[in-house]
């Protein structure tokens, strides 16, 4: 199966007044399908900037002389570096922001709704003035009005005696997904399943009070006016540009849609194992404790059934105990959405929890990608056994730390960037970039200790 | 000993509407004890209180109750303790009179601060931009009177040696130096006094792995070569696990267990201490772990009695539920797992703090059915007493709660749980 995202030589480097920073330093990585990948590293050493190149979301003094970021066969990086190419040296943030604007408008259509991203720290990527439940619904409302929009009119086209043969079919298949969504299909009420789906799969309500909930999805009417619009927005599939410009339109179309994109947003942060949804879609983030804003913020990731989720340290703004909670909570979604994952820690045991391959950057560069247990149990680049000796453990085995510091990334050391920190290092390290090293079956390593073994 | 701290209490007022004023508990009697030469771990979740312990401890915040006494005899603390377990007021005066640092005027301060010190947790901000090193290192010796200018100097080379830095560095501005290296210039000023009491306030939280091995391993030296004691501060076990020999585990402003180190990390008693242990994520260990609902409490209301029991997982009858936990709890089954079998009409309402009344049902009988099939899933409901059926509906009476205190257990240590109390679980038992 080919790779949910192939990241081939990636350099990025940032222009400031001090000089350049060269962030990345050709960074190789490959997402599968399906898989989580931990990232680890020291803070500096381009953990996020990679995530952020991914998202095309640099800022504009970041240019990207090399390297490309295949998603779906397409480069989503070509433009910015083809605009490095040409200048060289002669790079002009203004210019290069223009060139950010346009990559930004192509990446609409992607960012959000097919790669989306949990931010660091949940308080500061949450609106303080909108409530979260419309932070929610936004998200489905700008990518995926067509949903909201199906969603509504089953609602309305749904009589009371389909429902009641909805709730015998779903008590025969003890609900089975797919009988149901073709049970919708065969009255053309597709997008009533998710949602008898969801009230059918709670488990804190009473069945009594299910059966009532289902049967409630019918018979809700719609005037006229909305209904065609409704209508029209399922048949384009997006909101048709007559209803968007015409102000008086948009605010009904926005008005229907964003209403049900909070009933999504229930169903979403329901899932999400939070419990009152019905009152925390109404609440503003600074309400919220810091567990329940990550969670608020992994259901926007969430909301458009992305294919890659980059979460950049989602732990790191929290206590160890609401840490448990998310934790336990990425594990139970990865097997429940089938989306690829992207998990940026600096916390190797954060990582170890959840991963199925974790990768350790240094200094810009992948130094070492494997297996999890692989990593902790027979680590094999030197920088990977000296920062897992560092971890302190409740064991209280002796720690180690790294001599030196880490590199000043304006003028990186030649050759691999950790060799003056390395105790085996040697000429060959001094003067030329290491290769990965294929080692064991699915170990990669790029040091020379490793050359030709 | 070293320091010792009785009935410590901090409230912040927080200013509310019209003028109103409420206090923050921030930290309610919390009692701790720091030996000569002994490393103490103080741990504890975010807004714990363990920071305004820590600072509370060297009086950069006074106090709101409670005693300290400091650098006191054995023999002195041992009369004390008597004292105030026999509640003899005037002996008690007498001792804190002598060792007390609440009673200290501040040219007295002057002089005890050469013995204490502190590091604090960001070395970005704990650093006067504008001063070079020699003069940050310098500053505590000269503003305790600890040695003349010319001798500050000397002593600041040494020190920036001593904490592995080169001695050019003395002329540098902290601008310049990474974090690992302003954390060890925190240290150096931290020590430059001989302090014999150093409170280190998560002194690595802010660092990466490689460098806090670094900064772990140089306070063990120092500690090692100078028999300074210390108090750490820090939300990282493993830390406490690889420096200190005893832990307090706070949570909510109370100390909730203290002991041995091994036996605290490795043993666990307090429902807390056990959940907290197991969240943290050990590197290639796989295992089931007791994942607390819910968030740390609000300290300006904070619960009844055990501060704990909303998250416990074994709450029982008599940890300080309120009417209005229990009717919240009760609302929700109703509304959710009991729709329809007591009517549409069934409301619950809390009636001052310990009584109950349920209005639009006469199935009393059925609620306490309800009760019992429940109690073990909603803890909350383990304090229900009695179930009675009254002309205005059904009222429910709750338990007394009781609040728990320091049990000492077998092993030397004591945790702050009502399980432990001696015949404590007498009553969980038999419910």
């Amino acid at each position: 199966m080919s790779d949910a995202l192939a990241i081939r030589d990636v350099h990025v480097q940032f222009h400031t007044r001090r000089g350049v920073y060269k962030a990345l330093n050709g960074v190789n990585l490959r997402l599968r399908r399906g898989e989580v990948l931990g990232i680890a590293g020291e803070s500096g050493c381009g953990k996020t900037t990679m995530g952020l190149a991914v998202m095309s979301l640099l800022p504009r003094n970041a240019s990207i002389p090399r390297g490309q970021v295949i998603f779906d066969n397409k480069d989503l990086v070509n433009l910015p570096r083809e605009y490095s190419e040409r200048v060289g040296d002669r790079f002009n943030p203004k210019e290069n922001e223009r060139i950010l604007r346009r990559v930004g408008k192509a990446m609409t259509r992607i960012r959000g709704q097919r790669i989306s991203m949990v931010f660091q720290e949940p308080m500061t990527s949450l609106n303080p003035v909108l409530p979260v439940g419309f932070q929610v619904a936004e998200t489905i409302y700008v990518h995926n009005p067509a949903l909201l929009a199906r969603r509504v009119l089953a609602r309305s086209k749904a009589t009371p005696s389909l429902m009641q043969d909805l709730l015998r079919l779903l008590d025969q298949t003890h609900g089975d997904e797919a009988a149901v969504t073709e049970f919708a299909a065969d009255h053309g009420l597709p997008g009533i399943e998710e949602q008898a789906l969801f009230v059918w799969r709670r488990e804190d309500v009473h069945v009594s009070r299910k059966e009532k909930a289902i049967r409630s999805l019918s018979g809700q009417s719609m005037n006229p006016l909305e209904r065609n619009i409704i209508v029209a927005v399922v048949k384009a599939g997006s909101i048709p540009p007559q209803f968007a410009r015409v102000p008086i339109l948009s605010r009904v179309v926005r008005r229907v849609l964003v209403k049900e994109g909070y009933r999504k947003a229930l169903e979403l942060l329901t899932s999400l194992g939070i419990h009152h949804a019905e009152r925390v879609v109404k609440m503003y983030p600074h309400e919220l404790s810091g567990g329940m804003r990550q969670r608020v913020v992994i259901a926007i990731a969430l909301a458009n059934n992305p294919e890659i989720v980059i979460m950049d340290e989602p732990t790191s703004a929290v206590d160890v105990t609401v840490q448990a909670q998310i934790l336990d909570l990425v594990k139970r979604i990865r097997t429940s959405v089938s989306a690829s994952f992207i998990v940026i820690s600096h916390d190797l045991a954060v990582l170890a929890e959840v991963s199925d391959r974790i990768a350790i950057m240094y200094a810009g560069r992948i130094v070492e990608v494997s297996s999890v247990d692989e990593i902790l149990h027979h680590p094999l680049h030197p920088y990977t056994q000296m920062l897992i000796s560092a971890i302190p453990t409740l064991e209280a085995k002796p720690v180690e730390g790294i001599k030196g510091e880490v590199p000043d990334m304006r003028d990186p050391p030649g050759g691999c960037a950790f060799h003056p920190r390395c105790p085996f290092a040697f000429e060959k390290c001094l003067s030329i970039v290491p290769i990965d090293f294929r080692q064991g079956t699915d170990q990669l390593v790029a040091c020379w200790l490793y050359e030709g073994k | 000993m070293m320091i010792a701290a009785y009935g410590l209490c901090k409230h912040f007022p927080v200013r509310g509407a019209f003028r109103t004023t409420t206090s923050l508990r921030a930290v309610d009697d919390v009692g701790l004890k720091i030996q000569r030469e002994q490393v103490v771990g103080l741990v504890g979740e975010s807004g714990s209180g363990k920071s305004t312990v820590g600072r509370c401890l060297i009086r950069l915040l006074n106090p709101t109750d409670g005693e300290i006494l400091f650098d006191i005899p054995d023999p002195e603390l041992a009369e004390y303790e008597k004292a105030r377990g026999a509640g003899a007021t005037a002996r008690l005066d007498a001792i804190a009179d002598r060792f007390s640092l609440l009673r200290r005027s501040s040219s007295e301060l002057r002089s005890i601060r050469r013995r204490v010190n502190i590091v604090f947790q960001d070395p970005y901000s704990s650093l006067n931009p504008r001063w070079k090193l020699s003069d940050v290192i310098g500053e505590p010796m000269l503003s305790t009177r600890y040695c003349s200018r010319a001798e500050a100097e000397v002593r600041a080379r040494e020190l920036l040696r001593e904490v592995g830095l080169p001695e050019f560095f003395e002329d540098r501005y902290p601008h310049e130096l990474s974090g690992g290296q302003r954390q060890r210039v925190a240290i150096a000023r931290a020590i430059s006094t001989n302090p014999k009491l150093l409170i280190l306030d998560e002194p690595t939280s802010a660092l990466d792995v490689s460098v806090q091995a670094q900064i772990l391993n140089l306070l063990r030296r120092l500690r090692e070569k100078y028999g300074i004691s210390m108090l750490l501060i820090t939300h990282n076990i493993a830390v406490v696990a690889y420096l200190a020999e005893y832990v307090y585990v706070m949570y909510a402003g109370k100390i909730m267990e203290w002991g041995d180190k091994g036996k605290v990390l490795r043993d666990p008693q307090h429902p807390y201490t056990k959940a907290l242990m197991s969240s943290v994520p050990v590197a290639g260990e796989k295992r089931t772990r007791s994942i607390l609902r819910g968030d740390p409490p609000n300290l300006i209301t904070p619960p009844l009695a055990c501060r704990f029991h909303p998250r416990c997982p074994v709450a029982f009858e008599v940890c300080g539920w309120s009417a209005e936990e229990v009717a919240e709890d009760l609302e929700y089954l109703l509304a959710g797992k009991y729709f329809g079998t007591f009517g549409d009409a069934a409301q619950v309402l809390a009636e001052g703090d310990r009584t109950i009344l349920i209005q639009g049902t006469t199935d009393a009988t059925g609620i306490q059915e309800l009760v019992g099939l429940e109690r073990e899933d909603v803890r909350s409901l383990k304090s229900v007493q009695a179930v009675d059926k009254m002309p205005e509906g059904i009222v429910l009476r709750l338990h007394e709660p009781v609040d728990p205190e320091m049990y000492p257990s077998a092993d030397g240590r004591e945790v702050k749980c009502l399980l432990f109390r001696t015949g404590g679980s007498t009553l969980a038992a038999n419910a």
